[in-house]
């Protein structure tokens, strides 16, 4: 049983040229197309045409240099975002761990923000008012329980989000690069929950530009390219298919 | 939907409505007496103006406009924070998948809340005015739920426009400006050329205005003419605010 299959997925976006959000540069716009100028946009495919399978139990990788469509992709898994063409099947709950963080507010207290994100991600708010000790327990913030969340430097901002996160119950984890912030101890522990994650047959879908990282917890790598599959398989050969590209292209210039 | 994305939904919309009332009176000295202040002062300063100054011959003037001005002020500011929730919650909106008219919804609750407070500790203050509160006032709750479904109407298309086109925001700030001078809150609604009167009366503020007035004033409910219009408007608005929502919802995390 596949747990996530995306079959043919194609996404679109607009790019204005002259970017018109306001009601009055609309109006403006329709002056110049009586002016014969037209309003026109630049299109952008951001994906095109990505196809790709993961078995139950796998995680996948997913790398590529900026722009390449890592994140569109991971918001259109998300269902954040809706394609225009093809489809993605998902099996099993989906946690999307695309920031940390989602709803905080400097204003309001460690622990109501705790309560306020725990939800969002999906935990029931009985479950969290029993957990919040725990959480901020490993998130090492106890003491400040009461304090506004502004008073926190931002690591410890982000090590309170990451301690939530990882109370999410999904089949399905969606992180992208929320790795890549606080200090040594704290992604030993996030590393720790992955391992955890891999155990109970979870699948992550993991956007990173470390393939190290890719390589040691996804069996399978897709190496994206200006929105194209340049790449996709076992993670030791999808990684090595984008340091051999990587190394060519900055030996030639 | 499943029991589980019930209560899921339900469960974001209770902590995100507690966060939304936190925030608004949090950072200030007073807070939730701002709420009560704030109409207060209004309630006197139209008082002075328009019953000793321009001798607006209306029986127990404070009373009469401090009703205007509460069930104003739920609208006014229902709408226009409901208007800027989807573009005050970016994150909210493009990096976690949850119905997006939750967080509209939400917001609409802290204020309805609000305003029930504000009615809740000012009701009494009319009775120190010299009305005479009498069973009707009961009736209370049934204005400000219709009010609630009102605002969350607009505040879905409002706010789903005001995602793509920024200058909702600016708009809909004159629009209520001109609403409050098209409702009946600082002049009665007799005074309407009768040509107008029709029109006018098919505002629904108007009619949430008059109902509040008749219960707590004139002792009686509101008319069956009061209901239909704000019974329809409610539909009308409610099911166009859905249908705009649902329209635009699909680009919205593109657009944010």
């Amino acid at each position: 049983m596949s747990v996530i299959q995306v079959d043919e997925l194609w996404k679109r976006f607009r790019i204005p040229h002259e970017r018109r959000v306001t009601v009055l540069e609309h109006l403006a716009g329709l002056l110049s197309i009586l002016e014969r100028k037209r309003y026109s946009y630049e299109e952008f495919w951001a994906l095109k045409d990505v196809n790709l399978k993961l078995e139950y139990g796998e995680s996948l990788g997913i790398v590529g240099p900026n722009g390449s469509g890592k994140s569109t992709l991971l918001k259109l898994i998300a269902r954040v975002m809706r394609p225009d063409k093809g489809a993605i099947k998902t099996n099993g709950s989906t946690a999307s761990v695309l920031e940390l963080g989602i709803g905080f507010h400097s204003d309001l207290t460690v622990k109501e923000n705790a309560l306020v994100y725990g939800v969002i991600m999906g935990l029931p708010r009985s479950e969290m008012r029993k957990r919040t000790d725990s959480i901020l327990d490993f998130a090492g913030l106890t003491r400040f329980q009461d304090a506004k969340l502004k008073s926190l430097s931002s690591g410890m901002q982000v090590r309170l989000a990451f301690s939530i996160a990882i109370e999410i119950e999904a089949d399905i984890f969606l992180v992208d690069e929320a790795l890549a912030v606080g200090d040594m101890e704290f992604q030993e522990k996030c590393l720790n929950k992955f391992r955890e994650f891999k155990k109970a047959k979870k699948s992550i879908v993991l956007v990173s530009h470390s393939m190290d990282l890719v390589k040691r917890f996804c069996e399978r790598t897709l190496y994206l390219l200006n929105g194209e599959t340049r790449a996709f398989g076992p993670s030791e050969e999808a990684t090595r298919q984008y340091l051999e590209d990587v190394k060519s292209s900055t030996g030639t210039n | 939907m499943s029991t589980r994305t019930i209560r899921h939904y339900v469960d974001m919309m209770t902590v995100l409505a507690q966060k939304d009332f936190k925030i608004r009176y949090r950072n200030s000295v007073l807070g939730f007496l701002w709420s009560l202040l704030n109409p207060l002062a209004y309630m006197v300063i139209l008082t002075l103006v328009f019953s000793l100054l321009l001798r607006v011959s209306i029986p127990n003037f404070a009373a009469w406009v401090l009703i205007g001005i509460l069930v104003w002020r739920f609208f006014s500011i229902g709408t226009a924070q409901g208007l800027s929730t989807l573009v005050a919650n970016p994150s909210l909106v493009s990096k976690v998948c949850i119905p997006r008219h939750v967080i509209v919804l939400s917001n609409n609750v802290a204020n309805f809340l609000g305003s029930a407070l504000e009615f809740l500790v000012l009701v009494p203050l009319l009775a120190l005015l010299g009305v005479d509160l009498t069973a009707y006032a009961l009736f209370l709750p049934v204005i400000l739920v219709s009010e609630f479904l009102l605002v969350f109407g607009l505040s879905l298309s409002l706010s789903a426009l005001n995602l793509r086109y920024r200058d909702f925001y600016q708009l809909w700030d004159i629009a209520l400006q001109l609403g409050f001078f098209l409702s009946p809150i600082v002049y009665d609604a007799s005074l309407i050329p009768s040509g107008f009167q029709l029109v006018y009366s098919l505002n629904p503020v108007t009619r949430l205005i008059e109902s509040a007035r008749d219960i707590f004033l004139l002792n009686k409910l509101p008319t069956l003419f009061d209901n239909a219009v704000i019974l329809s408007s409610i539909a009308i608005i409610l099911a166009f605010g859905f249908l705009i929502f649902r329209r635009l919802e699909g680009r919205f995390a593109e657009e944010l």
